[in-house]
């Protein structure tokens, strides 16, 4: 069973017929190599085209790379303080998005961990509360103990982390990412 | 005179553009006369999409889509530019309506069964327009360059990061960079403005070029189905014996209907405003609790109450699968009856997905799951569980405030729904089930053992164990008595 | 004809333009900058008060600051640094920035000023000071029977008026300070009125309450509320 489909205002193609040509096989090549020339030239333009919108990914150096949250003693022993830093890549017009927060944590003399605001489950901003000894996300309801792991509701891991070290006196972490659930400690 | 020139001006511009002999037949072509008042929803829908074209080239004038100044430009939309507010509220406005328009639309062709055979692509590059509508309507809210946009990105970008392998690359292109910078906002806008634009305007033209191609769906009739083989020539002969003139017979009636809808659009932008901006976008300001637009109000609602273990495959899986099963649909049922009467199933799908979505919005607006923030620090514990405590009861209402409790726990109605409410405890637990959930936690609440000293926990089982059912059950002898 | 038409159609829309800054949904430029931090009396204490001393500053969980005799005692510096930094050995949390909290050193002039505006009344000269020594345990009990023991009972164990204030684990939770405070203060919310004088009460000298606090003291224990007694109903009951 065939199904018809009628064109209703379909231009007549039969009464156009072929045009006076005397060589069909010339009318094909320069069409084949006309094609030929674009589809070069659209490589050629193309490339860097994509080159450009991949740009993300190719700019060197924007590994992550590690900086100042300040000095250690601006984070008292034995608390959760938040922290601020400003994001290694930045453009001149980042405005506030430049800046990121973190939560520092100081157990005892140099012993930091640095965790995301993020929380696991969709990166809404996790807030510590020092009584309880927990960080709450607004969003759905995680919960997580003071060390980072997981406490309650919907967050499949615990809190991300940050790679952290000191250098004359100032506390680092290495940063420039956003953390997301399969590329980060 | 003036007839006679306004004819000349005309046939000079005919005769060079020849419109009148091209588009004239598809505006008089032949539609079913039982077209009536169900068939106006996509062209106010049209008519919607064409007010955001223009509003938001009005918009475009003045935002600047820069991470850094777009907050100040929205500020000055709304507080300072002569009718800045007013275009922002038609823009908004007309986003909600659009959405709610496309919704019913498409909720009348399916239930019309106007996907049927011929009309499987026009059913096809619709759902690819909704796609894109709700593609604009989250990358516009990111526009509204605030705190919600701030953090709704990332939102975006935390679904996006749990693709299997490539999620991380996504992020990473979608952002312009390894994380939320000037250039995310830059690439939103070129989405908003032209990508996704282009291609809606694209699919648009495809739509209508199909509607024309293969006629509007006459009404349909219980028991009269649909065979490929003779259907396009049953439609035809019928059109053209008993069919009016698109234009102007049925236009007539899109006409009332866009007008309808441009008076409402003017009417809710005039009454209720546009929608913030609330709050500079500096992620140092962590005391916020980032919420989606109301078309993303559901999907907030079910990423709070999935199950971790079967949430990335949802948040993946499932728009796949939707998108899959609402382009397959006009293949799956291609033929057969159109009528919803004789479509029980059809019928049952759109009553349970639209209960589903309307519960699952409401729950959203409630958001019994989140927190509430600063509820330990500002709710009072109620007068009437303070009064005649003991000392020990006391201290142990304060732990209640000082641990947070009241964040997820509510007291008299007030407080987080995230846990049960405290109220009539004792009546369910007794002190040896209230200290083992305290320290334990468990049923998605922290175990507290790390965190409350045992006086802590003594004073806070000796607060609880006071709130009493105003009936309680007496097991001694299954009768309820009222307690003073 | 064509110039008055044009005039009209300009002046109609100069009055409509004019008429549209009368419409609802036009939305009004906020007074207070958001994100500028609270400086009035009532929001902050709703924020960040009420929970534990209750809406008015009465019947909350923790003491009543809507307490004229409790303000007039209590000096602002001590009220500053107790609010920035918690009081230790209690519930009280660091409220101060400097300490990791929320509010800014202003923000908690601007309570204490607010307090005092609100509910502050005339000093007193009768009442003892509000901080002071342990005093001797031995003298405490006497102080104890004459003064406490109608509502506490005689052993402190609670009776007819009021619950336990010898309870290891209320101890725990309380600093000997803030015993000192209670047994000056009272709690005017909850009925146990203040010793300073008035409604026919016998005063208590700055001793004799140095020497209650001190005896209340004695009955702290290593390790309270370990390992979880049973609390019964009747327990917590006064």
């Amino acid at each position: 069973m065939t199904v018809h489909l009628p064109q209703r205002d379909a231009p007549d193609l039969k009464q156009l017929g072929p045009g006076p040509d005397p060589q069909p096989s010339r009318r094909g090549v320069l069409f084949w190599a006309g094609a030929a020339l674009n589809g070069v030239a659209a490589v050629a333009i193309g490339i860097p085209v994509v080159g450009y919108l991949l740009a993300p990914f190719a700019s060197s150096g924007r590994k992550q790379s590690w900086v100042a949250l300040g000095h250690v003693d601006e984070f008292p022993e034995g608390h959760t303080t938040l922290g601020e830093y400003v994001n290694p890549f930045t453009t001149p017009w980042d405005g506030y998005t430049a800046n990121t927060p973190c939560w520092v944590k100081r157990d005892a003399g140099d012993a930091f961990t640095v965790f995301a605001i993020n929380c696991t489950h969709l990166g809404c901003p996790v807030r510590w509360f020092p009584e309880s000894s927990l960080f709450m996300c607004p969003c759905h309801g995680g919960v997580y103990y003071a060390d980072g792991s997981r406490a309650a509701g919907p967050p499949p891991r615990g809190l991300y982390t940050y790679e952290t070290r000191i250098r004359k006196g100032v506390l680092e972490v290495k940063a420039g990412r956003l953390p997301t659930l399969q590329q980060t400690p | 005179m003036i007839r006679a020139t306004t004819r000349s001006v005309y046939d000079w511009f005919e005769a060079r553009l020849g419109l009148e002999k091209t588009l004239g037949p598809s505006l008089t072509h032949a539609v079913p006369q039982s077209a009536k008042w169900w068939y106006v929803f996509g062209s106010m829908t049209m008519l919607l999409f064409m007010v955001q074209v223009m509003t938001g080239i009005c918009l475009s004038m003045v935002y600047v889509p820069s991470a850094d100044e777009a907050y100040a430009s929205l500020e000055y939309l709304t507080y300072d530019q002569q009718m800045g507010w007013f275009l922002r509220s038609l823009h908004v406005w007309g986003s909600h309506l659009m959405i709610a328009m496309m919704s019913i639309h498409m909720l009348q062709v399916f239930l019309f069964g106007a996907y049927k055979f011929p009309r499987e692509l026009t059913w096809i590059v619709g759902v690819l327009l909704f796609v894109c509508t709700l593609g604009m309507g989250f990358t516009g809210q990111v526009l509204r360059w605030d705190q919600d946009a701030y953090w709704g990105m990332g939102v975006g970008m935390a679904m996006a990061g749990r693709v299997p392998v490539i999620g991380p690359e996504i992020v990473h292109l979608v952002l312009g960079g390894p994380i939320i910078g000037g250039e995310s906002l830059s690439r939103f806008f070129a989405l908003h403005v032209f990508i996704i634009p282009g291609t809606l305007i694209a699919l648009l033209g495809v739509h209508l070029l199909l509607v024309v191609k293969c006629g509007i769906n006459e009404r349909p009739t219980p028991g009269v189905l649909v065979d490929k083989a003779t259907y396009r020539e049953t439609y035809d002969r019928e059109v053209h014996r008993r069919g009016m003139p698109f234009f102007p017979n049925a236009a007539g009636r899109d006409m009332i209907a866009c007008g309808l809808t441009l008076t409402v659009l003017f009417v809710c932008a005039m009454m209720f405003g546009p929608a913030g901006p609330n709050g500079r976008p500096d992620p140092m300001l962590i005391d916020t609790a980032p919420r989606p637009d109301f078309w993303f109000q559901s999907i907030f609602a079910v990423l709070a109450l999935l199950p971790p273990y079967m949430e990335t495959f949802l948040i993946l899986g499932f728009p796949l699968l939707a998108g899959a099963v609402l382009i397959l649909l006009p293949f799956l049922s291609g033929d057969g009856e159109k009528h919803w009467k004789r479509r029980p199933m059809a019928v049952l799908f759109v009553s349970v997905l639209l209960v589903s979505l309307g519960s699952l919005t409401w729950l959203a607006y409630q958001s019994p799951w989140s927190p509430v923030m600063d509820a330990w620090s500002a709710l009072p514990t109620p007068a009437q569980y303070v009064k005649g405590r003991s000392p020990l009861a006391l201290q142990g209402a304060i732990v209640v405030q000082n641990k947070q409790c009241r964040n997820c726990h509510a007291l008299d109605g007030q407080g987080g729904r995230r846990g049960p409410a405290l109220d009539g405890v004792a009546s369910r637990l007794n002190s040896d089930q209230i200290i083992r959930q305290v320290i334990q936690g468990g049923g998605n609440m922290p175990a507290y053992g790390q965190h409350l000293t045992p006086a802590e926990t003594t004073a806070v089982t000796a607060f609880l164990m006071t709130l009493h059912d105003q009936w309680e059950h007496e097991p001694a002898t299954g009768r309820r008595t009222p307690r003073d | 004809m064509i110039r008055r038409l044009f005039m009209v159609l300009c002046g109609s829309g100069v009055v409509a333009l004019a008429a549209c800054d009368w419409m609802p949904g036009r939305p009004e430029r906020p007074t207070v900058d958001a994100h500028a931090p609270t400086m009035a009396f009532e929001p902050l204490w709703n924020t960040h008060c009420a929970g534990c001393h209750g809406a008015n500053g009465r019947d909350g969980a923790a003491r009543p600051l809507n307490d004229p005799l409790y303000l007039s005692l209590a000096d602002d510096h001590w009220l500053h640094m107790i609010t920035t930094h918690g009081v230790d050995g209690t519930l009280m949390p660091a409220m101060g920035t400097a300490a990791g909290g929320p509010l800014t050193p202003a923000q908690i002039t601007v309570l204490i000023e607010g307090m005092h505006d609100h509910w502050g009344g005339a000093a007193l000269q009768t009442a003892p000071p509000l901080l002071g020594e342990l005093g001797a345990a031995d003298a405490g009990a006497t102080v104890f029977a004459s003064h406490c023991a109608a509502c506490h009972g005689d052993d402190g164990t609670g009776g007819h008026g009021a619950g336990s204030v010898v309870d290891t684990s209320f101890l725990a939770l309380t600093s000997d300070q803030a015993l000192r405070i209670a047994v000056i203060c009272g709690r005017i919310d909850l009925g146990m009125p203040p010793f300073d004088g008035r409604r026919g009460l016998p005063p208590l000298t700055d001793q004799q309450v140095s020497d209650v606090v001190a005896w209340l003291a004695a009955h702290r224990v290593a390790h309270p509320g370990a390992p979880y007694p049973a609390v019964t109903s009747q327990g917590a009951q006064p």
